[in-house]
């Protein structure tokens, strides 16, 4: 930061004299702050860390400045929550406020200025673990404000341009914030409400979020004015706007007077309402910028992690810069995820018709009833469930469904129910297919699963119910006591299994006899982004998808029981195969094997087992990148991610890892 | 005739940088104000033709200080004073009706500069 452009010293004994006040007034409200914290005394101190600060930088005493930055910081944090003001933090308190004495007096005395950077490394990490965030976020850094208050949508939402002949003139606009501001984003803001005030701004460029957060490339804003001012008095208006010039103004060409509104129209159209503008871009284009965005991402995480190893000294200016970065990278891959979002009815609309078809082919009488259809997934998600779905329908009417005969002799009224429910689920979306007819005949699954050598009859004992009606997604599996036209060739719900699989998903199926059964998928939203649980085995680290994790446990492995043989793992009510992952990899497992060996639950094709690892590395939120040709052939690989230290880490399939 | 002045600020340290700056562009500081308060009496006794506003201060804050002179003078123009990192809150001012900011710590070609921006002199 520049030095201030007066002599400072006529202000030093000023300086001195105040800030020492402030720092007396802080002390003072430590000492009741142990007497009991509440959120004025808190206020009151933040006030007196601030004023400090103010004059400490404009008196270019950096140092200074900067310790009272963190002090402010840790009270602004503290205000959150009163109650976590225990004498520890009284006591850095404290000690801050000394250390900050100890700098005016210096200042007073044109001495050099004291060095605490034990104490601001101090405050950094107490700040952050009251916040409960990584340390340490950039001190005093023009951070893009995420403004979270809703704006009022009166203007850019305001009805459009109605090409009402009376409706005022639009002006088309472009304003440039000079590249020196220090807030651009604050600047932008401001030029744009003082045109709100001669009108209704439309078709902001950079949308009214991202200006604010001074995400503005090339300091460039555009946007269309409609006013009954004169071109003239807006620039006026513009004029007082500093560091924000208006590059160039012009009066948009009136449209066309509508048609005269007739009977015909459209009842949907909103009159004077704008339509939602949409260009059409090539899926491949999509998932390159999701790609590129994703590679972004790791890429910052990269210099994150390389940031740590820079001395002290620098840290805060680079951390700033690596936060505002990450933040903007972040911003760009959450937009490229949003723009790839597509309604589900993508794929139900077609329904319908399908289940038409079908019934009439069968025989049949079905009611489909959709909702959610307009909840939103990731396209890749979408694209991939179309087939699923549309084979849980088939299967839902013509083995589901009993013929309009069978229901009416079991009371049942003769026209089936078909019903899809999607909805959202905290940060899934559940789709639900439910049938009301004759249910699955567990019995018979168990018999044809036995017969066909699918699993021992042993086996098949140790299964919770959950676990046999899964059976009808073995592969080779079907119930169909005839193979028909349209489904029941046994590939059926294994294929859809596996799709959900692919993308994250998890299949659950209910049924009571007699009265139908129900298909449940739970998807996430996304499939770029994945929460993986990483694990270690001897020099190697692998990521497993946490929704495939059931729990883990940590045993000796001479405590385990054995089973036919083989190991097995005791968890909760049930016992599990034990796989050791190191075979599975073929890779060497650690020499010395830790005496406790982490056991990962996860849920496999055939019900859940347990993977022995050498170690556990903690949760990651990743972002999923595919295999490339020849990996995507290994069977048990899912995908790779890298993590901040540069590290490659695949992630496993973890299904197919044990069948492969 | 020399422009007047109100200078907010809970500190006097700064309110003197401030008015320094103030006296040397040629304007008048016919008042200055340590809290939100005293900031909205002092601009009904004094009606200057500017404020210059500190966000943080004792009794009411800033924004506060201005929506309440607003309310009673809808043309009073309030420049807001912040520091770095206090962007939300500035944005806030401005949607209560501050016509600009400075940053702190203030530098008198800036400060000069959107005054005078402000009150049409540029």
């Amino acid at each position: 930061m520049a030095g201030p452009s007066w002599d400072t010293s006529r202000y030093l004994t000023l300086f001195g004299g105040e800030a020492t006040e402030h720092l007396e007034a802080l002390g003072k409200d430590v000492v009741a702050l142990e007497r009991g914290a509440t959120v004025a005394l808190v206020d009151s101190m933040f006030r007196h860390a601030h004023s400090v600060k103010g004059m400490a930088s404009s008196m270019a005493f950096e140092g200074t400045a900067k310790l009272a930055h963190l002090l402010e910081d840790l009270l602004g944090t503290l205000r959150a929550d009163v109650a976590r003001a225990d004498a520890a933090v009284a006591d850095v308190i404290l000690q801050t406020v000394d250390a900050l004495g100890l700098h005016v007096k210096a200042a007073v005395a044109s001495e050099p200025l004291p060095d605490h950077g034990a104490l601001v490394t101090k405050l950094s990490e107490l700040n952050a673990a009251l916040a409960g965030k990584p340390p340490p976020v950039a001190p005093s850094a023009p951070t893009p404000t995420p403004v979270s208050q809703p704006e009022p949508a009166r203007p850019v939402a305001a009805p459009g341009p109605s090409a009402d002949a009376s409706a005022p003139p639009r002006f088309s606009l472009k304003l440039k914030i000079n590249p020196a501001s220090n807030q651009p984003g604050v600047r932008g803001f401001l030029a744009y409400k003082r045109l709100s005030t001669l009108g209704n701004v439309f078709d902001l460029k950079p949308p009214l979020d991202d200006v604010k957060a001074g995400r503005v490339p090339q300091g460039t804003i555009t946007l269309e004015l409609e006013s009954d001012q004169t071109e003239e008095a807006i620039t006026r208006t513009m004029r007082t706007v500093a560091d924000v010039e208006l590059e160039s103004i012009s009066l948009l060409v009136k449209a066309a007077p509508p048609p005269p509104p007739s009977s015909e129209s459209d009842p949907n159209r909103v009159v004077g309402q704008e339509p939602a503008r949409t260009i059409r871009v090539r899926t491949e284009v999509m998932d390159q910028f999701l790609d590129q965005a994703g590679e972004l991402l790791l890429a910052t995480s990269r210099v994150r992690e390389l940031t740590r190893s820079v001395p002290q000294a620098q840290r805060p200016a680079l951390d700033e810069a690596v936060n505002r970065l990450h933040l903007l990278v972040k911003g760009l891959h959450d937009k490229v995820m949003e723009a790839r979002m597509t309604p589900i009815a993508v794929i139900t609309d077609r329904l319908p018709r399908a289940a038409r078809d079908i019934a009439r082919r069968r025989n049949r009488e079905v009611e489909l009833i959709i909702t959610g259809e307009d909840i939103e997934l990731d396209r890749a998600i979408v694209d991939e469930l179309a087939d699923p779905v549309l084979h849980l329908l088939r299967n839902a009417i013509d083995h589901g469904l009993e013929t309009p005969e069978e229901r009416k002799a079991g009371n049942k009224p003769p026209r089936g129910k078909v019903t899809i429910a999607v909805r959202r689920q905290r940060d899934r979306v559940v789709f639900e297919l439910s049938d009301d007819g004759r249910g699955v005949d567990v019995e018979r699954v168990k018999a044809l699963v036995v017969e066909r050598g699918l699993l021992t009859a042993d086996h098949l004992q140790t299964l919770t119910e959950r676990e046999t009606l899964m059976l009808l997604c073995l592969p080779g599996f079907s119930t169909a006591r005839d193979i028909t036209d349209i489904s029941g060739r046994g590939v059926g719900l294994d294929a859809v299994r596996r799709a959900v699989d692919q993308v994250g998903g998890t299949l659950e199926i209910e049924t009571t006899p007699g009265r139908g059964t129900t298909f449940r998928l739970s998807l996430p939203l996304t499939v770029a982004v994945v929460n993986l649980l990483l694990v270690g085995v001897g020099d190697e680290v692998y990521g497993l998808p946490i929704g495939k994790v059931g729990g883990v446990v940590e045993t000796a492995r001479e405590r385990l029981s054995m089973s036919q043989n083989a190991p097995v793992l005791q968890f909760g009510q049930s016992v599990l195969p034990v796989h050791e992952l190191s075979a599975l990899l073929e890779v060497p497992p650690d020499v010395q094997p830790p005496a406790l060996v982490p056991f990962v639950v996860v849920d496999g094709d055939d019900g859940r087992l347990a993977l022995a690892v050498d170690r556990l590395l903690g949760q990651r939120e990743v972002v999923l990148k595919g295999l490339s040709k020849p990996l995507d052939l290994v069977a048990g690989l899912a995908g790779v991610t890298i993590l901040g230290n540069g590290q490659p880490v695949f992630i496993l399939d973890v299904a197919r890892l044990v069948t492969a | 005739m020399a422009k007047k002045v109100l200078v907010v600020d809970d500190s006097v340290f700064m309110r003197d940088i401030i008015k320094d700056i103030f006296a040397a562009g040629g304007f008048t500081v016919v008042g200055e104000a340590g809290n939100g308060v005293e900031a909205v009496e002092k601009y009904k006794e004094l009606k200057p033709d500017l404020v210059t506003m500190d966000l943080v201060m004792p009794y009411r804050n800033g924004i506060d200080a201005t929506r309440e002179i607003l309310r009673g003078d809808n043309k009073a123009l309030v420049v807001m004073c912040s520091a770095l990192g206090q962007e939300t809150m500035v944005m806030e001012a401005i949607e209560a009706g501050a016509v600009d900011f400075i940053v702190k710590p203030p530098r008198a070609e800036d400060v000069l500069a959107v005054v005078k921006k402000v009150l049409g002199e540029a």
